[in-house]
C-alpha cells in the first residue's frame, strides 16, 4: 500500500517516531509517499495571525498531493492532523474563502481544485496490523495519551471526550490498558516552551493519574504530547513514566528491537519497562 | 446586545453571533488548562464582549493563553466555537495593534511565524533560538533541556527548509492584511 506522507516539522527529530514509523511500515508493506517540498502546516500559530495566510499554508499541500495523484493525506502529528483537517472543512464550506486560498495559490503555479482526505497515521498502522495473540507483553499496563487536538472538532476518528481506539489499538497490539481520565487532558502544547512552570503543572497532573491508576508505561501519537510528557519528567521526584509512540509499541510487537525503533532517544528510558528477552 | 453595533470592533468576525447564546454557565472556562493565567476566562471575556467592554476585551490576554486544546468547544452545552473565536480575537487584536505588551506568548508567535516565513519550515532550536533573542532568560532556562536533547541526538542545528524558501516570503506579501473571515 502507499500512502501520501505529510511529516510535518517535528516529526524527523523526535524521540524515534520516524525510526519506528519506517521500520513498522516496512513491516507491514505500507509504502511512504513523503510529499516533496512539504511546508509548516502553520500549526496553532497562524490561525491566529491572519486566516487566509493559515489556509494557503495548508491547502499549499492539498494541492501537491493532487499532482502526486492522491485522494489523501496522511500524516502523524496531531496538531498538523488538526490543521489540515480545519483548513479543509473551512474550503469546503465557505466558497469565498476557497476563491481566495486558490487565487493566491495560482501565484505559484498551484492549482487548488479538489480537497484531500486528511488521516492520521495511526488509523493505517492500526488497520494494517495484525492481531497479536503472544503474551509477551499483556502484564504491561498502558496509558493511551490522546492528547487534545486529535480527537476534537473536524476529526472522525473518536469522540471528542472519551475515545477508546488506541485503548482498542493495545489491547489488538498485545498490551494491557490502564483506563485513566487524563486521556485528552492538555499537555501545554507550545505554551511549555513560554510557560514552562504553568505547564509542568499540567504534564505532572497527567502522568500522575496515569500512574495511580497503575500505568508502567505511555503511549502517544504527536511529536509535541511525547516531548512535553517526556521532558516535564525528573529522576528524583514524581512520577517516572516511559512516554513511547503508538509505532514504537507496534513495532516491538512485530518484534523489532527498541534499537530499530529509535527508543533510545526516549529522555526516560524504557528498558527496564518495556524490554523483554 | 448589538454585536452589529458600529462601535463594535468585533462585529466583522464571522463567528460573533454564536456568544449571543452563551448562557454564562462557565464550562469553557472550568475546562481550560491555563484559564487561571488569563485576566478574563472565555464566559467573562463574551460577557464583557456581549455588555460592550469592547477595550477591556481588546486588551485581554485572554486569547494569548489559549492552548487551541479545543476542550471548552467540545464541551460546551451551546456549541459556540470557542477556540474560533480566540482564533479571531488574535487576528482581531493584532489589527487594532491591542496585542498585551505584558504577554509573553505573542512573541513566540511572531518567532514562529517569522521562521516560517524565512524558511517554509519550523526547526525547533531555531525557533528557540528566535524567541530567545527577546527572552534571553527564557533561552538560558532551556539550556540543559537543549543538552539533553543533544545527547540524544535530537537537537537540529541546521535548518530544515523548503526547496524555494523565498516563495514563502512571497507567500506572506500576498497575504498580508487580506484576512478573511475567521
Amino acid at each position: 500500500m502507499k500512502i501520501c506522507f505529510y511529516p510535518g516539522c517535528s516529526f524527523a527529530s523526535s524521540a524515534g517516531y520516524k525510526e519506528s514509523t519506517d521500520a513498522v511500515c516496512r513491516k507491514l508493506g505500507i509504502e511512504l509517499s513523503e510529499i516533496p517540498d512539504w511546508n509548516c502546516c502553520g500549526a496553532t500559530v497562524s490561525f491566529g495571525e491572519n486566516t487566509l495566510r493559515a489556509l494557503v499554508l495548508s491547502a499549499r499541500h492539498f494541492v501537491l498531493a493532487e499532482s502526486m495523484g492522491f485522494g489523501q493525506i496522511v500524516t502523524g502529528c496531531n496538531a498538523c492532523y488538526a490543521t489540515l483537517r480545519k483548513t479543509a472543512d473551512i474550503l469546503a464550506h465557505d466558497p469565498d474563502l476557497f476563491e481566495q486560498t486558490k487565487h493566491v495559490l495560482s501565484q505559484f503555479d498551484l492549482d487548488l481544485s479538489a480537497l484531500p482526505k486528511i488521516r492520521h497515521l495511526f488509523e493505517i498502522i492500526s488497520e494494517a496490523m495484525p492481531e497479536i495473540t503472544g503474551d509477551t507483553f499483556r502484564d504491561i499496563p498502558i496509558a493511551a495519551y490522546y492528547g487534545c487536538q486529535l480527537t476534537r472538532p473536524h476529526q472522525d476518528l473518536d469522540r471528542g471526550d472519551h475515545p477508546t481506539v488506541l485503548e482498542t489499538f493495545l489491547e489488538k497490539i498485545g498490551f494491557g490498558v490502564t483506563e485513566h481520565s487524563a486521556k485528552t487532558a492538555c499537555c501545554g502544547a507550545s505554551h511549555a516552551v513560554v510557560y514552562t512552570g504553568d505547564c509542568r503543572v499540567l504534564a505532572q497532573r497527567i502522568l500522575r493519574e496515569m500512574e495511580g491508576k497503575g500505568a508502567k508505561a505511555v503511549t502517544t501519537l504527536c511529536p509535541l504530547c511525547q516531548f512535553n510528557l517526556d521532558q516535564n519528567q525528573s529522576k528524583d521526584a514524581g512520577p517516572s513514566l516511559p512516554v513511547t509512540y503508538f509505532t514504537q509499541l507496534a513495532g516491538l510487537a512485530l518484534g523489532l528491537s527498541p534499537k530499530e525503533l529509535g527508543m533510545n532517544k526516549l529522555l526516560v528510558t524504557a528498558e527496564k519497562v518495556l524490554n523483554r528477552p | 446586545m448589538n454585536p452589529d453595533g458600529k462601535d463594535n470592533p468585533f462585529s466583522d468576525i464571522g463567528k460573533l453571533h454564536h456568544i449571543n447564546r452563551c448562557i454564562q454557565c462557565g464550562t469553557c472556562s472550568g475546562s481550560c488548562p491555563l484559564s487561571d493565567r488569563m485576566d478574563h476566562a472565555p464566559r467573562e471575556l463574551f460577557a464583557l464582549i456581549r455588555e460592550g467592554a469592547y477595550d477591556e476585551a481588546l486588551a485581554s490576554n485572554t486569547p494569548w493563553f489559549c492552548v487551541s486544546c479545543y476542550a471548552c468547544m467540545v464541551r460546551c452545552p451551546k456549541e459556540i466555537p470557542v477556540t474560533d473565536l480566540m482564533y479571531a480575537f488574535k487576528e482581531k487584536a493584532r489589527q487594532q495593534d491591542t496585542v498585551p505588551k505584558n504577554t509573553d506568548m505573542p512573541d513566540m508567535y511572531d518567532a514562529f511565524s517569522k521562521t516560517v516565513k524565512q524558511f517554509g519550515r519550523i526547526t525547533e532550536s531555531f525557533l528557540m533560538g528566535r524567541y530567545g533573542l527577546r527572552h534571553p532568560l527564557a533561552a538560558a532556562k532551556n539550556a540543559p533541556l537543549a543538552v539533553k536533547m543533544a545527547l540524544r541526538h535530537r537537537l537540529e542545528l541546521k535548518p530544515q527548509a523548503t526547496a524555494d524558501p523565498s516563495a514563502f516570503a512571497r507567500l506572506y506579501d500576498l497575504t498580508e492584511k487580506k484576512g478573511g473571515k475567521p
